[in-house]
Parts: structure tokens; sequence; C-alpha cells
């Protein structure tokens, strides 16, 4: 094999940049070596367990309800993307093909919605959510996803039908299926890209949410995992932080495992997902 | 064909237009009537005119937070930004470990809010790693309860959101980077341009909308910013922590002042509004150019 020569500064920089990264993986690399710790050593940042001590997960199991909040997030989760993914595209097959001046102006109005905080609606929210007694259930979680991922998933799949020929759908019309079926059997498996796209993006921020279920969830049963951690983290029962660091060092695993088998398709995904308001 | 299957449209639409009118359109144009009363989101509403906004401007908490809102704006665009185009450009070349180097850079993206503020509350507490680090380097005057300390808590705070705003940004500007044409920067080799040149002269111009919008998502992530101060310091000690976002909260549903708080989020979506208005006419501007 030949290797053309590297010159110095090439080197030096992906030196340079090596070191970054290290301090970069440094605190995941703190989280999971801290879950192992044990209790005599925890407060000791450079120490390394010279045996793996699993006190902090039992803690963590007798304490926290966490295969609760496991399920919960995966639930909440699954429904929203089911739901979002459904409704959205759609709405955006819809907006997309009829050129009139409604479907036009519904499109404008979800759009409007990418400008919306969160702060603006949420205390109208949580009222509402008392007063049709969806508050502290997780259907409410599952519609606010749904309803809060309208404007850019459906501004996604409007853009992504634009390089669906129309003509496809015509000769399928033709052979005698309905728009229902056209749709399902023909347009939904071509906007799979965009669709990966979409739940890409809302799995993490779904995941991830803290403030959502801080506002809407109340039941220890319903919570999900993020909320767990805060509330064990503000108990601080033992001032001992080695089973916080074991609680969320088991959160985060499955997004660190998505990451790293999807992790192209997902930077990817979070490029576009973003570039919402 | 068309007039056919209208009607079917209309029911592909009509979910998601039911969703959205009832969790976004309705709940918007109910909280903009509210801005307007003083309501404890228990008794009826009572309808004050204007009070609420005018008293948002003598708000301590809130000016406070407004402030802290503008600092971590103003470091968003005078380091955070060019830093993650250095950063990307650095990344942008074949590397041995290239591979590596990007997913570290990436993978603090996916991470929460909630376990970062867990991690980093070790690693900055007074016996945490920071300290030590300091310590031993010989900088012990440097030594301090960094998130305890109303001169440094904020800092602090925008640092720690660097750890994932950072790679963020710099996916950003390597997407933007490898749109650039290579042949571009082959055709400046030749006629004798210097790297400063290329890049001053190549990458910036071309970079520009991808800067655009990057600088834009800083400002409004920041504007959201809650999780980290929420967790970690409450917006202390005092008000030095505070953020919008989390003055906003504690009005609602701390001081059962929700009115007001309503009223606060409203100036928020227009702060919003405006800098989306803005950020349209630069990018437009852009596109007639190139």
């Amino acid at each position: 094999m030949v290797r053309k020569r590297r010159n110095p500064t090439d080197i030096a920089i992906e030196v340079g940049l090596f070191l970054f990264a290290c301090v970069l993986l440094y605190p995941i690399y703190f989280l999971y070596v801290g879950s192992f710790k044990s209790p005599a050593i925890f407060y000791d940042p450079f120490a390394f367990p010279k045996e793996l001590y699993w006190g902090s997960f039992a803690i963590v199991f007798e304490k926290v309800k966490l295969l609760d909040g496991f399920f919960n997030t995966i639930v909440i989760m699954s429904f929203s993307l089911v739901s979002i993914v459904v409704i959205c595209s759609m709405a955006g097959y819809a907006i997309a093909r009829v050129k009139n001046r409604w479907f036009q102006a519904i499109y404008y109005l979800f759009l409007s919605g990418m400008i919306v905080p969160l702060q603006t609606t949420m205390v109208t929210i949580f009222k509402m959510g008392v007063s049709i007694q969806l508050i502290d259930t997780r259907t409410f979680m599952v519609l606010l996803y749904a309803a809060g991922a309208i404007p850019i998933a459906t501004f996604i799949y409007v853009g992504f039908m634009k390089s669906i020929p129309k003509e496809i759908e015509e000769s399928a019309f033709i052979d005698g299926c309905g728009p229902m079926q056209s749709f399902a059997r023909i347009v939904l498996p071509l906007l799979l890209p965009a669709t990966g796209t979409i739940l890409i993006t809302n799995v993490t921020a779904i995941y991830n949410d803290f403030m959502g279920p801080l506002l809407y969830l109340k039941s220890e049963s319903k919570m999900t995992l993020m909320p767990q951690i805060v509330q064990f983290y503000a108990n601080k029962q033992s001032m001992d932080y080695g089973p916080v660091f074991a609680l969320s060092a088991l959160a985060v695993l499955p997004l660190i495992l998505l990451f790293i088998f999807t992790q192209k398709y997902m930077i990817k995904g979070l490029i576009v997902g973003s570039l919402k308001g | 064909m068309e007039r056919k299957w209208i009607g079917t449209a209309a029911l592909f639409v009509l979910p998601a237009l039911l969703l959205f009118i009832t969790f976004t359109y309705y709940p918007f144009i109910r909280s903009l009537y509210y801005s307007f009363t003083t309501w404890d989101s228990i008794r009826k509403p009572v309808f004050i005119g204007l009070d609420n906004y005018a008293f948002l401007f003598e708000d301590r908490k809130m000016i406070a937070a407004a402030m802290n809102t503008f600092k971590m704006a103003l470091f968003g665009l005078l380091i955070q930004n060019p830093l993650a185009i250095w950063i990307a450009v650095l990344l942008n070349r074949k590397f041995v470990t290239g591979y590596f180097l990007r997913a570290a850079v990436f993978f603090p993206v996916i991470m929460s809010l909630v376990v970062l503020s867990v991690v980093w509350s070790q690693i900055l507490s007074y016996e945490g790693t920071l300290n030590l680090v300091l310590n031993q380097l010989g900088l012990s005057g440097w030594v301090r309860d960094w998130l305890g300390e109303t001169n440094t808590v904020f800092i602090t705070i925008i640092l720690l959101t660097q750890w994932q705003g950072l790679g963020y940004c710099v996916i950003f500007y390597l997407a933007g980077l490898q749109s650039i044409p290579a042949d571009l920067y082959e055709a400046s080799r030749i006629d004798g341009a210097g790297a400063i040149q290329r890049f001053l002269k190549i990458t910036v111009p071309l970079l520009m909308p991808t800067i655009t919008i990057v600088t834009f998502l800083i400002i409004v992530g920041g504007l959201k910013l809650f999780d980290i101060p929420y967790i970690l310091t409450s917006g202390g000690p005092g008000t030095a922590s505070y953020t919008l976002a989390l003055a906003i909260y504690n009005a609602a549903f701390r001081e059962n002042n929700a009115g007001y708080s309503i009223a606060a989020g409203v100036v928020l979506m227009l702060i919003i509004m405006v800098i989306t208005f803005i950020q349209l006419q630069i990018t437009r501007r852009r596109e007639v150019e190139m």
C-alpha cells in the first residue's frame, strides 16, 4: 500500500482535533465510569474503579420506577411518531397536489405555527388540558407532540412531494386505483426519505423532552425518563450522585446505540429538522 | 380528475387541520386574550389592558433574563459562530481518524440537556474535575464554585451549552462546506491565492446562507434556553442565571401569574418573529446575488 506523505500541518491539525474530540467525549466517559464507581471513590474525579460497582444501579432500580419510565417514553414516542407520519404525510400530499387557494391558505396557516414558541401557549394548553380532562395523560402528550410537529413535518413532505412526478399517480388512477390506494401503495413508500428525516428529528426531540412532561404530566406512573432523572437528582436523598449517574447512563443508552448505528441519517435528519424556527 | 379527488384531499388535510387548530391555533388566540388580563389560571381572568406588557419593562427578573439572553446571543455571534466555522473547516479534510473525530463532535448533539446538566454539575462542582485540574496546573487562584457565584454562573452556563451547541453548528457548516465545488479552490490555487485569501474570498461568501441559518438558530435557541438553568441553578444565585423561558415558566407555575407569563410569552414570540423577518430579508437578498 502506497501512502501519500502527509505534511506536518495536517498531522498537527489532526492531533489538535483528536485532543478536542477527547475533551468533548470526556463527560460521557465521566458519566459511565461514574455510574460504576463505589461511593468511596465517587468524589475523586480521576479515580478509576478497579472493579465494577453495581450498587448505584441497585439503588436506581429500587427507588425509581425505571421500567415505567422507559415504557412511558417509548409508548408516547411511538404513538407520536406514527401519528406525525400518518397525519402529516396525508396533509403534505394533499397540499402538494391540489393547487387551490384554500389548500395554500391551510399550508401557510401550518407554517405560521413555526414561530409560536411553547412559552406563548403553554399555560393556555395546560388549562385546556384540565378542562377537557386530558391533563396528566399520555394521550395528551401524544396529541401535543403530533400537533407540534405539524408545521415542520408538513413542510418537509410538501417539499419532498415536488420530486415525485404526478404521472406515477395518474397511471395508477387509470389502472383503477382510488386516491386512498394510490397514496398508501405508491406515494407513501416514495416519501420514505422524508419520513426518515422526520422520524429522526422527532425521536431525539421527544425522547429528550423535559419541559413537556414537566408541564403536562403529574402521576409517577405516567412519567417519562427525563423528568424522572430531574426528580431523582433534585431529591438528592443521600447526597450521593452515583445513582443519579447510573440512572442517567441507563436513560441515554438507547439514543447512544441509535446514534452509533444510524449516525449518517441522524445527522442529515437533524439538519433538515432544525430548519424550523 | 382534480375535482373528483378534491373531496378526498380535504379528508387528507382534515386530521392535521383539526389537530393544529385545537392545540396550536386556538390556544394561541386564547393566549393573546389572556395576555391582556390578570389571571391566576383558576379564577376568571380580569381585563387590564396593556398593564402586563408595561410591567415587563419594570420587572427586574425579566430584565435580568433579557440581559442574559442578550449576552448569550452576543456570545453566539462573536465566539460560537466563528469557532464552529473554524472547526468545520479543519474537519473538512481526510484524516486517519476522520470518522472518530466527526462522531465525537456530533455526538453531544443527541444528548439530552437533562443528562448534560447532571454530568456537568459534578464536573463543575467545587471538588469536581475542573477545579482539580486547575489546582494541578498551579492555577488555584481560578478555583471557584463555578455555578454558585454570581459573576461566573451565567458564563459557565453559556460555555456548557457549547458542549452541544458547537457540534450542532459544525454539522451545518460541514454540510455547507461540502456543497462548495472543489474546482473553485483548485482554480484559485492556480491563480496563486493563499489559504487565508481562499477562505475569505471563496469559503465565507459561499457559506453565507449557512451562516445566516446558524446565526438564526443560535439566537432562537438561546431565547428558549430552559432545561440547564432550571435544573442546575433555578436561575440563581439571585437572578444571575435567569433566562426568558425560565422567567415565563416561573411566572405561570410558581407565582400563579398566568396573564403576565403569557404576555411575556407573546413578547418572546414577537422577538422570534422579528428575527425571522430579518433573517428572511438577508437570505432573500443573498439569493438575488447568487
